[in-house]
């Protein structure tokens, strides 16, 4: 066979683009293996025509590409068929699109879980604070229904005393002498037992180092019934027993009260009733 | 995390090749990326048809996947591989039976044309068509019968009604003034 009429004769092409019969194939490719002149030539078509070829190209849609490797990733690499070779490379597996896959996934989702928990760490920082914040609160809250509670009860201890139907109540206006005129107070007296509550309606803030103090007046003469602050809000006070009196007054004295009043300082009076 | 460090990697025929029969996903890539077009080019010549050529494209990469194992490179170029299963593939799907009944009405207006004047239309506009349109009218009918079309020489013996020696001889003639346009 003349080697070089046999390489132009149009069989590398043929072999090469699919178009020889079975026969020639085998033919060919025995003067491939005995001839290196007819494998070079073989080779440089083929390079040819991948060239050419690759020139002429037409890009495919993109989507092709993202569905033909998303086919190929969900498959695992296949058992060779072939019988005879070894299959030597279960490391590879590793390397194949599913578990790298796999790998970025459990990326995505560990970077998730840390900022989850980060953000759940300040979550509960914030929640802490708050918690805290609550508490006082919640410890003021308590105290001022303590202080509603005890005012209340005052209130009510007030109002029961008041209701008793033997006490007698003495009004105090303001005596026009006085350094307030229209100061006011209220005596609560109870004809049964004696007992003595003030109610201070109005009267001017005691100078500092001065007290008032309440006089029982029996048979024209003051007597004691003892010494107050004023407080805040109307409240009824208990002040000293008083088993006879005609009239009460109130006036302005040292701190810790008086022998005797001093008249000049009289704020208010009134005379029992009844 | 090779997924992040991307650097565009570049084969030798013979590293592809290795890459490949071990899975690597990145040589792949390449491949794809740097074949696709060619295949695609062919592919659309002989099916003529854009969804049916994305089709036949996506099953020629997906098998190549599968079977990089049969690829013997005492045959030929890694690339003469991929191009004989890109044409053997687009064929057998013009072969298909539900390809074969979808054509069937569209057929019977071409008809009245002849088979040469349907095949030379269909290639006209891409991939060899230069090379095509340089050969002699007879010659350039026999290749598109037998690489286009995938009809043996002595189908197309048959179809043209000339002696089977001379199909042979046409055929081989034009694949000689292929070469000399491939230099």
């Amino acid at each position: 066979m003349n080697i070089q009429e046999y390489i132009s004769s149009g069989i590398i092409e043929s072999y090469v683009l699919g178009l020889a019969s079975s026969e020639e194939g085998v033919e060919f490719e025995r003067a491939c293996a005995a001839h290196p002149e007819v494998r070079a030539a073989r080779d440089l078509f083929e390079k040819q025509m991948e060239d050419q070829l690759h020139m002429q190209r037409v890009a495919p849609p993109r989507e092709i590409k993202s569905r033909i490797f998303s086919q190929i990733g969900m498959e695992q690499p296949p058992v060779k068929s072939e019988p005879g070779i070894p299959l030597n490379r279960p490391v590879l597996i590793q390397r194949s699109g599913f578990p790298r896959f796999v790998a970025a996934a459990s990326l995505v989702l560990l970077l998730g879980s840390i900022l989850l928990n980060l953000y759940l760490l300040s979550q509960y920082k914030h929640s802490i604070a708050q918690y805290k914040e609550l508490l006082v609160s919640q410890e003021e809250l308590t105290n001022a229904s303590r202080s509603m509670d005890t005012k209340l009860e005052s209130y009510e201890a007030a109002i029961s005393l008041i209701k008793d139907p033997r006490m007698a109540i003495v009004k105090m206006p303001g005596v026009p002498t006085s350094p307030a005129p229209s100061s006011m107070a209220t005596v609560y007296w109870n004809t049964n037992s004696k007992e003595v509550y003030l109610l201070v309606n109005q009267l001017p803030k005691a100078e500092p180092g001065k007290q008032y103090q309440l006089w029982a007046i029996v048979d024209g003469k003051p007597v004691d019934a003892g010494v107050f602050d004023l407080t805040e809000g109307p409240q009824l006070m208990k002040l000293k027993t008083i088993p006879i009196a005609q009239a009460f007054a109130i006036t302005l004295e040292k701190q810790g009260g008086s022998e005797t009043p001093t008249m000049t300082a009289m704020f208010v009076m009134g005379k029992v009733t009844g | 995390m090779q997924v992040f460090l991307n650097l565009t990697p570049s084969y030798s025929e013979h590293e592809l090749i290795a890459a490949l029969k071990d899975r690597d996903n990145e040589a792949f890539q390449y491949l794809y990326d740097h074949y696709s077009g060619s295949l695609y080019s062919i592919i659309l010549q002989i099916v003529q048809d854009t969804t049916l050529a994305n089709d036949v494209l996506q099953d020629v990469f997906v098998n190549v996947w599968r079977r990089i194992e049969t690829y013997d490179p005492t045959k030929g170029r890694l690339f003469t591989w991929l191009l004989n299963i890109s044409r053997n593939a687009s064929i057998d799907l013009l072969r298909s039976k539900d390809y074969v009944n979808s054509r069937k009405n569209r057929e019977l207006t071409d008809s009245v044309y002849g088979i040469d004047q349907v095949t030379q239309t269909g290639t006209d506009s891409i991939g060899l068509s230069k090379f095509l349109a340089k050969l002699r009218p007879d010659h350039r009918v026999l290749i598109e019968l037998a690489y286009f079309k995938g009809y043996t020489h002595e189908e197309i013996a048959h179809i043209e009604d000339i002696p089977l020696g001379t199909v042979k001889t046409r055929i081989r003639t034009a694949l000689l003034q292929l070469r000399e346009y491939l230099k």
